[in-house]
This record gives structure tokens, sequence and C-alpha cells, in this order.
């Protein structure tokens, strides 16, 4: 190193000459010698960047850690918690093979082949490369600890892929933007342990790692890239984005006309390579060839190996009029050939057509109509202005002058991010849970707005040097020295208001901190099995009466019981209760999550007859009318009532309505005030004075009094009643005997 | 004839017409020579295929503009949840009715109108970043230069300003 040797020398020389400063000498040059050169500072500060922004993606999360305790949130996690366990326990061919019967009695699961195993897996390896290093920790730290740990392996990913699509500077924007931004934390705390947590990291992966490969075009980073859209498959079903948003992005070099071999060689290794190892995850198996939502990958590949011949035979030909008639029947023959291979395809039934679910986000107003599943979950709701602005704060300014800077200067990256861009927000415009798949875009395209306009403003401050330096070479004329003043006379407004830009700029950033900040703490960590709210004095109430429940269940119940609830507590209940269910959160047989809507929404006497057909032993259902929870099951009763009517026409939605209203006090049909689900929610309630000041029997969460308080249960009793009166268990009694 | 005004191809745009119908390897042009043409005479037309030529970046960018503001305003939201433009709510003294702009209680819930305004202060702030950029551009005058500068700052303040204040105005209990 340059800057060590040079003081080394003359401090030789210096001891030769002089004994008694040595020690000042040898301070001095001790601090000489760090003095590093100026790229030397540049890579110090990056990596110290760098690694700051991974601590601080870690830290942000662990908010729902140091206020309750290490433990999974939401519904979805436990089944993964579960399935996790069931690997560490058993081995990977056990896991790779499970047939579950505790779920979805009488039918069962089979869970090899219906899950994305990329995230156990990796929590798995990461469990087991710490149990090799004798770190012996329990498999749910490591669960709960997986999305932090990913989130900051993804603002990595956003520094070199910020790297690659413009400069270093707007990588390390995109690397502390991605790190705080809520869209990103509000699916990756600790405690979510999601597919989502690990799939954003590979999806990021996979996209840096291709548009590598498009601008060197080297077959390695095409392999890459391939391995990458492997994990990717293996940890979300969102992996069909990627699959078309690459080929749609091919389809657009294409068109602008920047076909290249780099192009050719990237696309066609990812693609051919890709699809055969996501073949190896059998919940994918042979989609790739099969299902209409991969076609369009397909077509592009073919249309890529047309290029490429047309390109070969125009080198071949020397006659131009020649090569535009071969031009001509080709690209028509092969149009056609294709068009009728997709027909024949799709009717023959081969190609199946698009699912639902995506189908519904071409068009949105298909599952509003057709599928009252996917339309009841709350995530899938289309977005408003405010979660935007809840979840992305100040990038929505950024985000379109990212787009500017990008248009100015295209390249085959800045087309690439553009068009993830868009598509991805189009899309988060659509369903509100897609804000997450948007996050990275748009903080790459708003790292790129705020690097810009950081090096024009500071470029405006750098070039009173460079003026002053050709106002003091001689010029000749009047017209130099009337330009040199009037440039002086400017300088130093230039320079105050780039000063003033700079520090609104960084005014800027730092709201936006302090937003996500307040953002995380406030909304996004509360683990929604433990409910939290504010007690009269200002001090924090707990409920955790979810988990009261299911370990009553797990201590109290029989091994072998059967528990019906609506399919939102299915995932837990298995988890934590241990015991069989009859639907959970996979909702794949729509039937007989109908038929459960059913036993909730009929009479007792017709429910007691479909509970008896389905070997129900204990009956779950969640009520907040003590708390004011307002996510009970009477606020989910009429998406109860919707998909069992869809299936069993004898439940009509009209019934439980009075005037198009759902009422549960004096005016409420009768037919709602005498259904199971009623009967079961307020059982006992006409006794119980729930606030100051109101009759016995008013339900704080709908803010009215119950219309039928006088409940008499005949074949069901009540088992048990969580302290808030949160979670009621009530226990199937058999068929009284014939006398 | 129409096989010979076809013969002006896709890729390059403009016509190199094809020479004469003999030197043709089209095997759909002899087809249509013989059977209707031979004895059809298709009049004399002076026609062309239009071109097809990509527009410009910055004409691509002011539609994706318009994309963008009608996305961020909840379009989508509004047309399959149809909210009415404005809330009402009634005076519980007067009894008269009173317009609520914003939608109480919710995140995820808007009225049309309070969607509409909010995407076009995104809007503007962006534009006001790039009127910034503009203002930095060495081909243009200085009184150019420094109006574009005092308009790309006011904007960015007004859209920013006004954002809070309908967060703020939306979410009670905003950053507290």
């Amino acid at each position: 190193m340059g800057g060590k040797t040079e003081p080394a020398k003359s401090e030789s020389m210096a001891t030769a000459t002089t004994r008694s400063p040595d020690l000042i000498n040898s301070s001095f040059f001790s601090f000489k010698s760090l003095k590093l050169k100026t790229k030397q500072q540049e890579l110090l500060l990056r990596i110290s960047i760098l690694g700051l922004v991974y601590i601080l993606a870690f830290i942000a999360r662990l908010f729902s850690v140091l206020r309750y305790e290490s433990m999974i949130h939401e519904f979805d996690p436990y089944f993964n918690y579960r399935t996790t366990l069931f690997l560490t326990e058993k081995g990977f061919y056990e896991f790779w093979n499970w047939f579950d019967s505790e779920s979805w009695y009488p039918l069962g699961r089979i869970i090899g082949g219906t899950l994305y195993p990329g995230l156990m897996v990796t929590a798995a390896l990461i469990y087991w490369a710490l149990r090799f290093l004798r770190f012996f920790v329990h498999i749910r730290e490591v669960c709960v600890l997986t999305a932090p740990f990913f989130a900051s392996n993804t603002t990595l990913v956003a520094y070199f892929f910020g790297k690659e699509i413009w400069d270093t500077g707007a990588g390390l924007v995109a690397a502390v933007l991605i790190a705080i931004c809520p869209g990103y934390i509000s699916r990756s705390v600790a405690g979510s342990y999601d597919n989502e947590a690990v799939a954003i990291f590979a999806l990021l992966l996979t996209f840096y790692l291709f548009v590598k490969a498009v601008n060197t075009g080297s077959l390695a980073w095409a392999l890459g890239s391939a391995f990458g859209y492997f994990y990717m498959v293996s940890a979300w079903g969102g992996y069909v984005f990627i699959i078309n948003l690459v080929p749609l992005y091919v389809l657009v070099l294409l068109i602008t006309g920047r076909y290249s071999m780099r192009l050719y060689i990237a696309y066609n290794c990812m693609y051919i390579l890709g699809m055969l190892l996501a073949m190896q995850i059998r919940f994918v198996g042979f989609q790739h060839v099969q299902s209409g939502e991969h076609m369009g990958a397909m077509g592009v590949f073919l249309l890529m190996q047309v290029f490429y011949f047309l390109d070969w035979v125009k080198y071949q030909l020397n006659d131009t009029k020649l090569f535009q008639t071969f031009l001509r029947i080709t690209v028509t023959s092969a149009i056609l050939v294709g068009g009728i291979a997709l027909g024949v395809g799709t009717a023959s039934g081969y190609i199946s057509p698009w699912t639902g679910r995506f189908y519904s986000l071409l068009d949105p107003t298909y599952a509003k109509d057709h599928i009252p599943i996917i339309a009841s979950v709350s995530e899938h709701q289309p977005t408003a202005w405010s979660s935007f602005m809840f979840d992305y704060h100040i990038l929505l300014f950024l985000f379109p002058a990212g787009l500017y800077f990008c248009f100015k200067r295209l390249s085959d990256a800045t087309i690439f991010i553009v068009m993830y861009g868009l598509t991805s927000l189009y899309f988060a415009g659509v369903m509100v849970r897609l804000i997450l798949v948007a996050t990275p875009a748009v903080c790459l395209i708003s790292a790129i707005a705020v690097s810009a306009t950081v090096k024009n403003l500071t470029s405006l401050l750098r070039t009173k040097q460079k003026v002053s330096q050709t106002g003091s070479t001689k010029g000749a004329g009047s017209s130099k020295a009337s330009s040199k003043v009037t440039l002086d006379q400017s300088q130093p407004f230039q320079k105050n208001g780039a000063i003033a830009l700079l520090v609104g700029v960084f005014y800027l950033l730092s709201r936006y901190a302090i937003h996500c900040t307040w953002v995380t703490s406030e909304a996004y960590s509360s683990p929604s099995i433990v409910l939290a709210a504010r007690g009269a004095h200002g001090n924090r109430i707990i409920f955790d009466d979810y988990r009261e429940a299911y370990y009553w269940l797990r201590q109290n119940t029989p091994t072998d019981a059967k528990i019906m609830s609506w399919w939102d507590y299915g995932y837990q209940i298995t988890a934590m209760g241990n015991r069989t269910v009859i639907v959970d959160n996979n909702t794949w047989n729509n039937t007989h999550i109908a038929t459960v809507g059913r036993a909730m929404s009929s009479y007792e006497d017709e429910a007691y007859d479909i509970m008896r057909s389905l070997d129900v032993n204990y009956v779950l259902v969640v009520f907040g009318g003590v708390t004011g929870y307002s996510s009970d099951d009477i606020n989910k009763f009429l998406w109860m009532v919707r998909i069992g009517g869809g299936v069993f026409p004898v439940i009509k939605e009209p019934d439980y309505l009075v005037n198009g209203e759902f009422r549960v006090d004096k005016g409420a049909s009768p037919k709602m005030l005498n259904c199971l689900m009623y009967k079961l929610c307020y059982y006992r309630f006409g006794e119980l004075t729930t606030e100051y000041g109101k009759p016995p029997g008013y339900d704080r969460a709908r803010g009215v009094e119950i219309g039928n308080k006088d409940i008499k249960l005949e074949h069901l009793e009540e088992a048990y009643t969580t302290s808030n009166w949160i979670v009621r268990i009530y226990r199937v009694k058999p068929p009284t005997n014939r006398l | 004839m129409a096989p010979r005004s076809d013969s002006q191809n896709l890729a390059t745009g403009s016509g190199v017409s094809d020479g004469s119908d003999q030197s043709s390897i089209d095997p759909i042009f002899h087809l249509l020579r013989i059977l209707p043409f031979s004895f059809l005479r298709p009049p004399r037309l002076r026609l062309k295929i239009p071109s097809f030529t990509l527009p410009s970046p910055m004409t691509v960018y002011a539609l994706i503009l318009l994309t963008y503001f009608l996305v961020v305003a909840g379009f989508v939201y509004d047309v399959i949840v149809e909210p009415p433009g404005i809330g009402s709510t009634q005076d519980p003294v007067t009894g008269t009715i009173r317009p609520v702009v914003f939608m109480s209680g919710r995140v995820n819930g808007q009225y049309i109108i309070e969607g509409l305004s909010s995407g076009f202060m995104f809007v503007l702030g962006g534009i006001g970043i790039v009127m910034l950029d503009l203002a930095l551009d060495k081909n243009k005058a200085k009184s150019v230069k420094a109006s574009y500068a005092v308009a790309g700052v006011s904007s960015v303040v007004i859209a920013y300003v006004m954002s809070m204040l309908f967060i703020r105005i939306k979410i009670p209990g905003y950053l507290h």
C-alpha cells in the first residue's frame, strides 16, 4: 500500500538523524499511516454504510419481539412452523412424502405435494448450521428471526442491483430505502414466518442476476439467474410474476430494436434451465408446459429462436430484397403456427386456463362476482391512496422522478426496472397484498431519483472551482470579462441555492425515516394472535385469549377430538392445539368449507346432523362482543353465508338481512337470531353487563344490545370460554339413547 | 396489386418494393396471381401500409405518468368498491347534511374525490423534482432555468405539505 510505505522510509530517516522526538514521531506517523487514498476511503465508506444498513434492517423488525415475546404471528406462519418442526424432527424424506390426516378431516391433505418447501428448507438449514456450530437454539427462534435475516440480505442485493442499473450512489440509497420501507416490513417483521419473507429476497436476486446476464452476456450469470428462479419457485406462488415479467421485458427489448446476442444467451439459459429446475417442485409439477399462465414465456422463447434464425439467414444472404420476402414469410408462418398450436392446446384442454387467483389480477371484478372465498380475504381488496401513502411516504414523489431519469438514460437495465416498477405498481393497485412485490422496484427507482438529484446539486456546489480556474486564464476581449463578472455574481446565489436544496432533500429523507419507524412500531408489529388495547389510564392491556383456548384444547380434550371452526383458525388449532380440524387456511376444497359455513348458518338441529356426519367433537367460535374486538366470527358471518350459499342453495343471504342490513339486535331477522353461530356466540351473554350505563347483553363490537338473550342449546354444551370471552368452545353431545 | 403493396416489409419500415413478379419466391403471391387475379384486374391505388414508428421516450413517459396518477389515486378501488364521490354526515344539532371529504376509520378506504386529489399531489411532487433537473440543463437561458427551479421547488413543497395534511386528517393518530 502506497500510503504505508512512504512514512516507513521517512521514519527510518528521521530516527537515523534524531532520537528524542521518537514517541511523537511514531504517533504522528501512525496517524499518517491511517491516511488512505480516496479510492480506499470510498470503499471504507461504502462498506461501513452497507454494514450499518444490514444491522438497521434487522433491528427495525424486532419491535414485537421486544414488546411481547418471541412467537409466531398471524395464521399462515403457524402452518409453516408446524411443517418446519416436522422437517427438523423427521428428516427430509418424511417431510417430502408427508400425508397429514390432522387437517381437512376426513379428507386429509398431501402436504408434501401441496406446499412450497423453500421457506421450511431454508429455516431447517439455518437451524442445522447453527447446531453444527454448537449453538443449540430452538427451531422456533430460528423461524421467528428468519424474516429479518433475509430482509438484511435483500438490502445487500438491492445495493448490487442499484449499482448495476445506475451507479454505486443509487445502490447505497436503494439499500437504505428498502431497509426501512414499511411496504416490505409489513410482511417481514420478526415472527412473520411466511413465504414472502424469503420470496422477496429470491425475487430481487433473480432479477439482479438476470439483468447482470443481459448486461454481460455471460453464461455463468444466466445460470445463476436460473438457480435464483428455482429458489423463487420453491419459495412462493408469486413466481408466476417472474415467468411473465421476464418474457414481457424481452418482448419490449425486441420491439425497441435492442435484440442482441447477450439477450439471447441470457433468456434462453434462464428459461430452459429455470423451467427444468422448477419442475422439481411437486406442487408446481408440469405447469410450465401445461398452464396458460406460463405460455407467454414459451411463446417468447420461440420468438427468440425465430429472431436468431432470421439474423443468421440475413448474415448468409447478401440480397436484401430476397431477405425481405423471406422475413415476411417466416414471420407470418411463425405467428400462424404459434397461434394454431395455442388454439389446439387450449381447445383440447391440455393447456389449462388462467386460475382464478391470477385471472382476478387482470380482471379485478372477476373475484367479486364468481369466487367469494378470494373476495372475502381482506388482503385481496383493491388499494386506496392512503394505503400507498402509509407504505411508501415520499417514495411516491420520487417514483415518477426516477422514471424520468430512467427514460433520460435508456439502457437494457433501466428498461427492465421501469417495466418491473410499472407492472408491479399496477398489480399493487389491484390488490393490497401485492404492495410487497412492488416495494423493491419503487425503492430502486426512487433511489435513482435521489442519487441523480443529489449528484446534480453537488455538481453545482463544485462548479465554483472550475469557473474560478477558467476565470484566472487570460481572456482577450470585453465579452469574456463581462461573462466572467456575471458568472461570479450568480455563483454565490447558485451555491446557496444548492446548499438549501440539499438541506431540503435530507429533511425529506429524515421525515421518511421517522414515518417508517412510527408505522413499523404502531401498525405492523402486532402479532394478531395476542391483542393489545389501551386501558382507561393509558396502560397497555394484553389479551392472550387465543393461546389460552388452544392450550386448553391441547390439555383437556381427547387426542382424537375433531374441532370445527371457521377456516381462519385452522392452522393455529393444528399447530398449537395439536388437534384435528375440519377446514383450515389452505382453502383448497370449497365444498368442504361451504359445508362448515352451512352448519354455522343453519338452525341447531340441521347443524347437528351435519356435525354428526363430519364426526365433530368440539366447535370453536371467536366472539368480540365483550372486548370490542371487531374481527370476530359475527362480523365474518355474512361470508360464511355467501360461501355456504354458493354451494348449497338452501342457504339464502337475504334470509339473514333486514332491508339489506345486517343486524343482531331486536330487529334482526328470525333466521339470524336462531342460527348456530348466533347461539354459540351469545350463549349466556344476555346476563353479562359489558359497559357501564348500558343494559346487559350489550355487544361492544356491533354497538347494539342483542335481540335474543334467552338462548338454550339442545345438542351442544359449553366446554370453555376464555377470560375475555374472545374464544368460546362447545362440546357436541352424543345422540340421546333411544328408549 | 395487393401482393405488390404487401411486399413493403415490416422490419425496415420504408418501402423497398418488389421488382418483377417472376423473381418473387413467395408462394402465396404466386397462388393469388393465378387464382383470382388472372381474370380480375385490380385498380391502380396509391396506398401505403402505415409504417410503425416507435414514440419518443418522453411521450411514453407522459403516458406513464397519467397511468401512475390513476393507479395511485385508487382508481381500481373506485371501480370495484364503488364508493360515493364524497361522503356525507348529518349534523346532530341542526340536522343539515354536511359533506365529508376523507373516509375515516380505516386505512384502506377512500372516497373518489379524496383519491384523485391525493394522486394529483403525488404527481405534482414528482413533476417538481423533474423540473429541478430541467433547471440544471445547460442549454437554456438563465431566466428559463431560474423559473424552472422556482416552479420545481414550490411544487415539491406544496405537494409534500398537502400530502402530510391529507394523511393527518385521514388518520387522526398519525405520528403520535
